[in-house]
């Protein structure tokens, strides 16, 4: 996996993040008090984080751990959730979507982005209202503004004081325990530590008061490592340390040097603190390679970890060689681990140079996997244990790009045609070659390659589905900005999320949804104070339920507005020229409902922020019915309305019928089929140019197939003198198609008309069968 | 268990983690006169040092680490 792809990867799992949170800021909106959504909500946030730590996007990871600290605070009950929080948290969502944006299409973030997110995330500590967290928000601006040394500098001895070197005084909030921190081995193990002093922040209480999970330490200390050190070391709790340059020109007056200042003169400081830890890293980093089932992507950031050390190691003669080696490595984990151990720089090594001999064991870690302390060096170690834990899920759940499904299933579709050239083969080897046996064992064969056929075919549709509420997560955030928006007090309210359909299906929904949740938002829910009026509850209610239906998927969007207003849609439509006048006079109010989705339809005066661009109805159903879905509206008056989508389950395989007419054979998608009979010449009634019959007490009208692909042949009637009769389902009424023979039914891979053909009117699209052929399938929708 | 308790004193040993703080708070607060010997302790938690800090046992032995030693020289010696 190379660092595109890993990119991709954090892409993708960032986009799934982000949707979560988004859905569950709205949850937790909606009920504050659920300790399982806020704690599921965090999780999120913790795992966003923990990825952005494996890129260096540092205006990334600020904004998101901003965010974190804020629902750490709320999941404690330390900080309510209210209305501000929320929005602060939605601004930053989306803001941070924005920055995905970025990455995925650039793969990297410009600095002019860093300002924003930086007022974002100022935006959000500023609900963090302790002191401890906001004063020190910019640790810089205490060292250059404030020439006087703060209360906690005073307080140390004085001949540390005045030495170079880095005060830090690090204030761990109450609950960092729970995030699994521990503080003093963070203090503990900070590059060039010189003194470490800890004291309580609040006098001890009394021993019965005293809660040993609630952190009440200070810890001060001076570091003798450059600042950048230090501050990298306390990258996690930036807004819990407070860092003083101590000035270096007090040196001079320095009396006592402390006991670890005895270092060869040789080595300088830098390396004397860097090295030990370098050693320490790397033998965390050989710890990880040899866990077992590590990941492409961990192995990658080991890699790339164990190259910034060599750089680190600053002594260029001793590393060429190792670095050579890195380089030429072949990828994997195998190479690198006997890589490590050979060119591993040894803690004696570190000691000769350094004098120091703090050599630890790789960090213990606590809980769910925790760091308990971060490691002091750049960004890599940590986030090497992160996306551990990620392959561990990779490993469960399976990502695959959505054209390696589409060629998967293709192959399929191939496969399902070629298997129906057995059947020909076998009346071949039959008729042809006079061998009954073969044929026998060919169809035996085929009967078997069928089966397998169709459990691949079940199986990579499977693969496709997708639950509907994937598309429903939008809703939540666009009912609760838009009713903010207009003023109007808006629930939703959705049922049967879980309900599947394919990929495609769902997708080409999303945006027809959206305009009709828009609609229902804009002109079916009153304001509160016409609800109350009109003795309804003020706050309106949308709901979108989903559900299976055979083999389809059924989409209910009712709201309890005021419902359609069929005076005005009738005068609107005569104005825009869509009917006469006369017509739309003499229109039942059900009729008049559907007129909202004739084309250029609307009832809007000026356009809108929400609708009436003149994207109206009529798109919604064209787009629904690209995907073989039928649009139903219905409307009452005052009590609300209720659109009703009906989709097919997948739209991969087309199971269709062949009819002959005139000696050629069509297909006719069987989802249209009500029934086929045979029906007498003598029951057919004429009148005038129509034709009917009468089916089981109901009169059908009957077209003749013939006529409307304007062939010149008439319907052959069979011996008794029946013609065949095809009973086709046309929107809500049901037509009879007078064909010649019907033959059997066929799976097909519906393959749409395109260049010249695609205008043609009429037709569904073609498919190959099996014995080489192409069917035409034919739209009976179009025909009539 | 890196802590052992036995009759009047808590043996502190190897690495002490975050589990072990809320024991020794207990044991602590039930037997306020005992001790606690860290002579084998390499690393404490902060919130296991903070009980020690904060309940003020006295202690035997203090730790090998320097800043640990130095954190616990407060305390009262046995």
């Amino acid at each position: 996996m190379n660092q595109a792809e890993i990119l991709d990867q954090f892409v993708l799992e960032a986009r799934e993040c982000l949707e979560t949170i988004g859905k569950r800021l709205l949850d937790v909106e909606r009920q504050p008090d659920d300790k399982e959504l806020l704690n599921d909500l965090f999780r999120q946030v913790h795992t966003l984080k923990g990825n952005c730590g494996l890129f260096e996007f540092k205006s990334l990871e600020h904004l998101v751990h901003a965010g974190e600290d804020v629902l750490d605070r709320v999941r404690h009950g330390s900080l309510a959730y209210n209305d501000q929080i929320a929005d602060a948290l939605l601004e930053a969502m989306d803001y941070t979507t924005q920055l995905i944006d970025e990455i995925e299409t650039h793969g990297g973030l410009p600095a002019e982005l860093d300002a924003r997110s930086k007022a974002l995330a100022q935006q959000l500590r500023s609900h963090l209202s302790e002191p401890s967290a906001a004063a020190p928000a910019v640790p810089q601006a205490v060292a250059v503004a404030a020439p006087r040394w703060p209360d906690w500098v005073s307080k140390l001895p004085a001949e540390l004081r005045s030495r170079a070197g880095v005060a830090v005084r690090y204030r761990p909030e109450p609950e960092c325990f729970f995030k699994g921190e521990d503080p003093w081995n963070l203090a503990h193990s900070t590059p060039g530590l010189i003194h470490l002093a800890v004291e309580p922040v609040a006098p001890w209480p009394a021993a019965d008061a005293f809660d040993c999970y609630r952190c009440n330490l200070e810890m001060v200390l001076i570091s003798d490592a450059p600042r950048a050190y230090v501050e990298e070391h306390f990258r996690y709790v930036p807004e819990q340390i407070e860092v003083l340059e101590l000035e270096a020109a007090a040196v001079a007056v320095a009396a006592a040097p402390p006991a670890e200042a005895a270092a060869p003169a040789a080595v300088s400081a830098l390396d004397r603190v860097t090295r030990p830890t370098i050693v320490r890293i790397w033998l965390d980093q050989r710890a990880v390679l040899a866990r077992p089932g590590v990941s492409a992507g961990t192995v990658l950031s080991v890699r790339t970890s164990f190259a910034h050390l060599l750089t680190c190691w600053a002594d260029a003669a001793s590393t060429a060689a190792a670095l050579q080696a890195l380089q030429a490595l072949p990828p994997g984990a195998t190479p690198l681990a006997a890589w490590a151990q050979q060119y591993a720089p040894t803690a004696e090594a570190a000691v000769a140079r350094g004098g120091v001999t703090n050599v630890s064991p790789p960090e213990q870690r606590l809980g769910a996997g925790v760091p308990t302390s971060a490691p002091a060096f750049a960004a890599t170690p940590a986030p090497a244990s992160e996306s551990e834990g990620g392959a561990e899920r990779t490993q469960r759940v399976l990502k695959v790009s959505q054209d390696k499904i589409d060629r998967l299933m293709s192959l399929i579709g191939e496969m399902v045609v070629a298997k129906n050239a057995l059947p020909y083969l076998a009346v071949r080897a039959e008729e042809v070659f006079q061998q009954r046996e073969l044929s026998r064992e060919i169809k035996a064969q085929y009967s078997v390659i069928n089966r397998i056929a169709e459990d691949m075919q079940h199986a990579i549709m499977q693969v496709r589905m997708l639950p509907v509420g994937t598309i429903f997560q939008r809703f939540a955030r666009l009912v609760r900005d838009i009713s903010k928006k207009l003023g109007k007090d808006v629930q939703l309210v959705i049922e049967g999320e879980e309900t599947e359909a394919d990929k495609n299906v769902i997708e080409s929904l999303a945006d027809p949804l959206i305009h009709i949740v828009r609609n229902s938002l804009d002109h079916g829910i009153e304001t509160p104070d016409k609800r109350r009026a009109a003795g309804k509850p003020a706050h309106g209610t949308i709901r979108i339920t989903a559900r299976q239906e055979s083999d389809r998927v059924i989409l209910e969007i009712k709201d309890d507005g005021a419902g359609v207003n069929t005076d005005r849609v009738r005068a609107k439509a005569v104005e825009r020229g869509l009917i006469p006048q006369d017509r739309a006079a003499t229109l039942s109010e059900a009729d008049a409902v559907q007129l909202v989705f004739l084309p250029g339809f609307s009832t809007a005066d000026t356009i809108s922020d929400l609708s009436g661009r003149g994207v109206g109805m009529d798109v919604v159903r064209s787009a629904v019915e690209r995907v073989n879905g039928l649009v139903e509206l219905s409307s009452v008056s005052g009590q609300g309305t209720t659109i009703r989508l009906s989709l097919p389950l997948s739209m991969a395989v087309t199971n269709v019928m062949m009819i002959e007419v005139a000696g050629r054979c069509f297909g006719v998608p069987m989802d249209l089929i009500v029934e086929t009979v045979r029906v007498h010449a003598e029951d057919i009634h004429s009148f005038k140019q129509a034709q009917t019959t009468v089916l089981r007490g109901r009169i059908v009208p009957l077209r003749a197939l013939h006529d409307l692909l304007a062939l010149d042949a008439q319907p052959q009637a069979n011996e008794e003198g029946e013609l065949a009769v095809l009973v086709a389902r046309l929107g809500n009424e049901n037509v009879g198609l007078v064909v010649d023979n019907f033959h059997g039914t066929s799976d097909i891979i519906l393959k749409p008309l395109e260049g010249v053909l695609a205008g043609l009117t009429g037709f569904a699209g073609t498919a190959l069968m099996g014995d080489g052929s192409v069917l035409m399938i034919l739209n009976p929708k179009e025909l009539t | 268990m890196a802590i052992r308790y036995v009759r009047k004193s808590a043996q502190l040993e190897g690495r002490v983690t975050v589990e072990e703080a809320e024991g020794l708070s207990e044991w602590l607060k039930k037997h306020p006169k005992s001790t606690v010997n860290l002579g084998k302790c390499e690393h404490v938690h902060a919130a296991v040092l903070q009980v020690l800090m904060a309940l003020r046992p006295a202690v035997k032995d203090l730790p090998g680490d320097r800043w640990l030693a130095v954190a616990l020289a407060g305390l009262a010696r046995a």
